[in-house]
């Protein structure tokens, strides 16, 4: 068994050291231009960028060998959930057939299916269980530490007295984690850049732009997919906060029969929009409103062309009050404007402080 | 008091049901008119612009009612049964109509699935939001009633060949935004089999081949009908109607268009900005190929170049 | 009498490249529109050899740059702000009448609309994927109908009836047009239903439900066109106003903006520009993103990039847009 899985942010780490310590060949395709343009081929015309980048990374990887797709689901009402189905049909039309594991919520298919997935990876490994379930908790530790970190360096990159001393962190621990094996080392590389992170000097007088960013979570999680939108803010010398993480989103996932997951969110988008409707609509209100409880100056909304949730989720973002720029990307999007929409919200929020000030 | 109803998306379907339920309990309605020129713009002016084709048409005609009405009618449809819920914008119908009805009160009590008593709580609000609460339970019984009665769907006999026309029925029976499609089919010697003529039962049995059915009631519907018709061989060939940024048509479309194999299968993608000349020519090319399919007897021939020739979308 | 202080604005856009000097109140004095031809370096070279002939280096006490070409010219040039054409475009609407509401901006590959409070922006919108609502949707349909783009107006103000040509999209619209043609309708009346098709898509695409609120300002090189003016004023049923040099409103924006930035200037002088300068772009293998970056090459030396997403080569520079950004909040 050769397993690919799409690249989608920082969970591409966990799950290489997981498979790395299972010993099961795992392909995780890069995300690029040239693998969104063979996605975007295969993929029928109205799918979402999401759908159309992952098609693109399970071509190639198929061509290289996989032979089993692992994937999330989500049952509905979004897209993504159909994505397993489309998957096995579409690529087996290519010539490109391979298995189709859904790792879908256990409220939504039971605990026994959702375990029998499972096993079907599991017993393709000989490690011992005691290895096995180790892993699990090594590679959970990985993703939590690889978000962390993430999260550290893109609101400290508003504080730092050496411009681009975040930003250098981060792409030298990219660098090295790709290089990385098992997940022992990969811990100890993450400790490592926790310790580094703290040693960066900072400015505490310094009062930065603070951004929080929204919107669908793949588009949200993979910088190939929002064009490293986090990496261009911290340049910007912009504090910015993502309330959603690959982390977040695995332990939603597991609390979500147990209704323990994030009240704060249900209680905070409650106000605009009374129902969930899907995606993370709920989140990316949620968010927008705690941005706007903590004084930070502005939110970034991201989907994809045709997401259904998120469009909902702009209509009631007219009600909270706080500025919001809705990026919507595909595959056409470009560099030129993107740059100049970011620049311009920016420029906006400081002319809203200056505002705020004169009026003082 | 008034109760204005919008001529869109699920009132397309459950416009009968709303007609009777506020007769029921003695409240006037009005309906906007078939869609046309204004009715889009306005639509296309007062909804976010990402969302699709229908939803800003429904916009369009929640504008219309604005001033002609007291209150209008937006349900947030959740759930159509326990396990199948529709597309994310019909949860939201209220948020994305608000900038439409302009400050005009929407009656937008949410719809759970009917066989967990959801119906009867959205009875009570409505009801009781035009101030008519107590007899919400008559009220729902003529409203079901007028919605069983109603005449849904086509099952055309006696024309030179059948297509199974399938797609949301506010893109089917638009007349405006589909330019007339079922007449035009019917010119061209072409009947139409819908959806709603398809028995659970023949359905439920297509389903049983897909790993996971899909979760939307009405993709379910939609595949399930498409493939009975196939291969009961009561159609020649499959004409899916979508509707530009839908992102279930997406889905369905590419799950049929896979399951039909060779049979000839034709996706019109309707558009604000279709032009009819080049609409009429990809029915007409159709209908020929139909017939010339026909023959040469081979009635479910493997993908031929015609079959994807005409494929593409307008 | 000391040497007078003036403001140089630099607005490098993908049409056309302008230049503006105004003196220290904000005066304008000198004016350029070049094309850019794809050749941004050249239209700088030619502009600033231009101006070296009225001032001198020590003249200039600012230096803005704006436009989608602002990280070149700021690299080049040694800019004091760099902005872009959104917030350079409200600044020069902001100084002429603090009490207006709306911008409308149409460029030749792209459109804003630009929402203004009490003299500060409070929303934008910016449309650079659809063709149908900016210059070059016009420039297309004039030349089909053989005709320069200045009588375009012009023919437009003559027609009684416009035809409404249908259409979202630039091709659809296109494809209505001459359909609108084989159907033998008078040529200003199309011209004019033309003018109408791009201002409904503006609306649709940049305003959504909330209107535009007066006063109104036009800005960009297609308010030059009578015809779109007219259209705007009956959609919106409010007076139009196209402010004086509304072709060069996003340079004099930039200047303007130059002026509130203290300290000695950054300008290096209408020498710096030599025709030693080349942009060379390549594609960074550093990892799977494959940016394309930009090196800008001064007599064989690189002296600037940008165009990469991670900030490798981007963070070696000083001048960026990132960096007048740090300074101005840091403030």
């Amino acid at each position: 068994m050769v397993i690919t899985i799409p690249r989608l942010g920082n969970t591409h780490m966990a799950m290489r050291a997981l498979f790395d310590a299972f010993g099961i060949a795992c392909i995780i395709p890069e995300n690029n231009k040239a693998v969104l343009q063979r996605g975007t081929a295969a993929a029928p015309e109205d799918m979402c960028l999401p759908f159309k980048i992952m098609m693109g990374g399970f071509l190639g990887a198929i061509e290289q060998g996989a032979d089993t797709i692992l994937l999330t689901g989500s049952c509905g009402p979004c897209r993504f959930g159909e994505y397993g189905e489309l998957f096995s049909r579409l690529l087996k039309q290519t010539g490109h057939p391979a298995d189709v594991i859904v790792i879908d919520a256990p409220a939504e298919i039971g605990m026994k299916t959702l375990l029998s997935r499972f096993g079907r990876i599991a017993e393709a490994s000989r490690a011992p269980r005691r290895v096995k379930i180790a892993a699990l908790g090594q590679a959970y530790q990985i993703l939590a530490l690889a978000d962390a970190l993430d999260a550290a360096a893109y609101k400290l990159a508003g504080y730092e007295r050496e411009t681009g001393a975040c930003a250098r962190l981060l792409a030298a621990f990219r660098r090295e984690m790709r290089a990385c094996r098992g997940p022992e080392a990969a811990l100890k590389v993450l400790e490592s850049y926790h310790r580094q992170i703290r040693r960066i000097g900072m400015d505490p007088s310094r009062k930065p732009l603070r951004v929080a960013i929204a919107g669908e979570v793949y588009s949200m999680f993979e910088p190939f997919a929002n064009l490293n939108i986090e990496e261009r803010l911290m340049r910007m010398g912009v504090a910015t906060e993502r309330l959603l993480t690959p982390t977040w989103w695995l332990r939603d996932l597991v609390l979500k029969p147990l209704h323990l997951n994030s009240p704060e969110v249900k209680k905070r988008s409650a106000p605009y929009l009374p129902v969930p409707v899907g995606g993370h609509a709920r989140e990316t209100i949620a968010h927008a409103e705690y941005a706007r409880q903590s004084g930070m100056d502005g939110v970034i909304q991201i989907f994809p062309m045709g997401c259904m949730p998120e469009i909902v989720a702009k209509a009631a973002l007219h009600g909270v009050d706080v500025p919001v720029l809705t990026l919507v990307i595909d595959e056409m999007t470009g560099d030129a404007g993107y740059d100049t929409r970011i620049e311009a919200f920016l420029d906006m929020l400081e002319a809203r402080r200056r505002r705020a000030k004169r009026w003082a | 008091m008034v109760i204005g109803i919008p001529n869109g998306l699920i009132f397309r379907i459950y416009g009968d049901f709303a007609r009777a339920f506020f007769a029921e309990l003695g409240i006037r309605t009005v309906f906007s008119p078939e869609t046309d020129r204004t009715i889009l713009d306005a639509g296309v002016r007062s909804c976010e612009s990402e969302a699709c084709l229908p939803v800003k048409l429904f916009c369009g005609h929640v504008a219309w009612l604005r001033g002609r009405c007291d209150a209008i009618l937006v349900p947030r449809l959740m759930r159509l049964t326990k396990r199948q819920s529709i597309c994310p914008m019909f949860c939201g119908l209220p948020e994305l109509a608000r900038g439409a009805a302009a400050g005009t009160r929407l009656i937008d009590a949410p719809v759970y699935a009917p066989e967990c008593g959801g119906l009867d709580a959205w009875a009570k609000q409505a009801a009781s939001a035009v101030g008519a609460g107590k007899r919400w339970d008559a009220a729902l019984k003529a409203a079901m009633a007028a919605h069983e009665n109603r005449k849904a769907g086509f099952c055309d006999s006696g024309y030179e060949h059948t297509v199974a026309l399938i797609g949301h029925a506010y893109n089917i029976y638009d007349r405006f935004v589909n330019m007339d499609l079922i007449r035009k089919l019917h010119a061209l010697g072409i009947g139409v089999i819908t959806h709603e003529r398809v028995a659970d039962a023949d359905i439920a049995r297509h389903m049983a081949a897909l790993s996971k059915p899909p979760f939307w009631y009405f993709a379910q519907r939609y595949y399930g009908a498409a493939l009975h018709l196939l291969v009961s061989a009561k159609v020649d060939g499959i004409i899916y109607v979508s509707a530009f940024g839908c992102g279930v048509d997406a889905v369905v479309e590419a799950l049929i268009r896979d399951a039909a194999g060779g049979a000839a299968m034709m996706t019109l993608k309707l558009d604000e900005h279709t032009g009819a000349a080049g609409f009429d020519t990809r029915l007409e090319a159709f209908a020929d190929m139909l017939g010339r399919r026909k023959a040469n007897g081979d009635h479910h021939s493997p993908a031929g170049e015609y079959a994807y020739g005409y494929a593409g979308a307008v | 009498m000391g040497v007078r202080k003036l403001l140089l604005g630099i607005d490098v856009g993908s049409v056309s490249t302008n230049l503006v000097v105004t003196d220290a109140a904000g005066e304008l004095i000198e004016r350029l529109y070049l094309p850019t031809a794809g050749r941004p370096l050249e239209a700088l070279l030619l502009g600033f050899s231009q101006l070296a002939k009225r001032f001198d280096d020590a003249e200039i006490g600012a230096c803005g740059v704006t436009g989608s070409g602002r990280q070149l010219a700021a690299a080049v040039v040694g800019a004091d702000i760099v902005k872009t054409e959104i917030t350079a475009h409200a600044a020069a609407a902001i100084h002429v009448g603090p009490g207006v509401r709306t911008i409308l901006e149409i460029g030749g590959q792209d459109s804003k609309i630009i929402r203004i409070e009490d003299g500060y922006v409070t929303d934008f919108a910016m449309n650079t994927v659809c063709a149908a609502g900016t210059g070059s949707f016009l420039d297309r349909q004039a030349q089909r109908l053989n005709m320069s783009i200045s009588e375009f107006g012009a023919c437009a103000l003559r027609s009684t009836a416009p035809v409404r040509i249908a259409g979202r999209c630039a091709v659809f619209a296109e494809s209505d047009m001459i359909s609108k043609q084989q159907a033998g309708h008078a040529i200003e009346d199309i011209v004019a239903g033309l003018c109408e098709a791009l201002v409904r898509n503006y609306l649709n695409n940049l305003a959504g439900h909330r209107m535009p609120e007066p006063p109104v300002l036009f800005q960009g090189g297609v308010a030059a066109n009578a015809g779109i003016v007219a259209a705007f004023e009956k959609a919106l049923g409010v007076p139009v106003i196209v402010p004086p040099h509304h072709d060069v409103r996003g340079a004099y924006g930039a200047a303007l903006m130059a002026r509130e930035v203290c300290g000695p200037t950054r300008f290096s002088g209408f020498g710096c520009v030599t025709s030693g300068l080349f942009a060379k772009g390549f594609e960074c293998d550093g990892c799977s993103n494959g940016c394309e970056v930009v090196a800008l090459m001064r007599d064989g030396e690189p002296a600037a990039y940008w165009g990469d997403r991670c900030g490798k080569w981007g963070v070696k520079l000083a001048g960026t847009a990132a960096d007048a950004r740090r300074q101005t909040t840091s403030a």
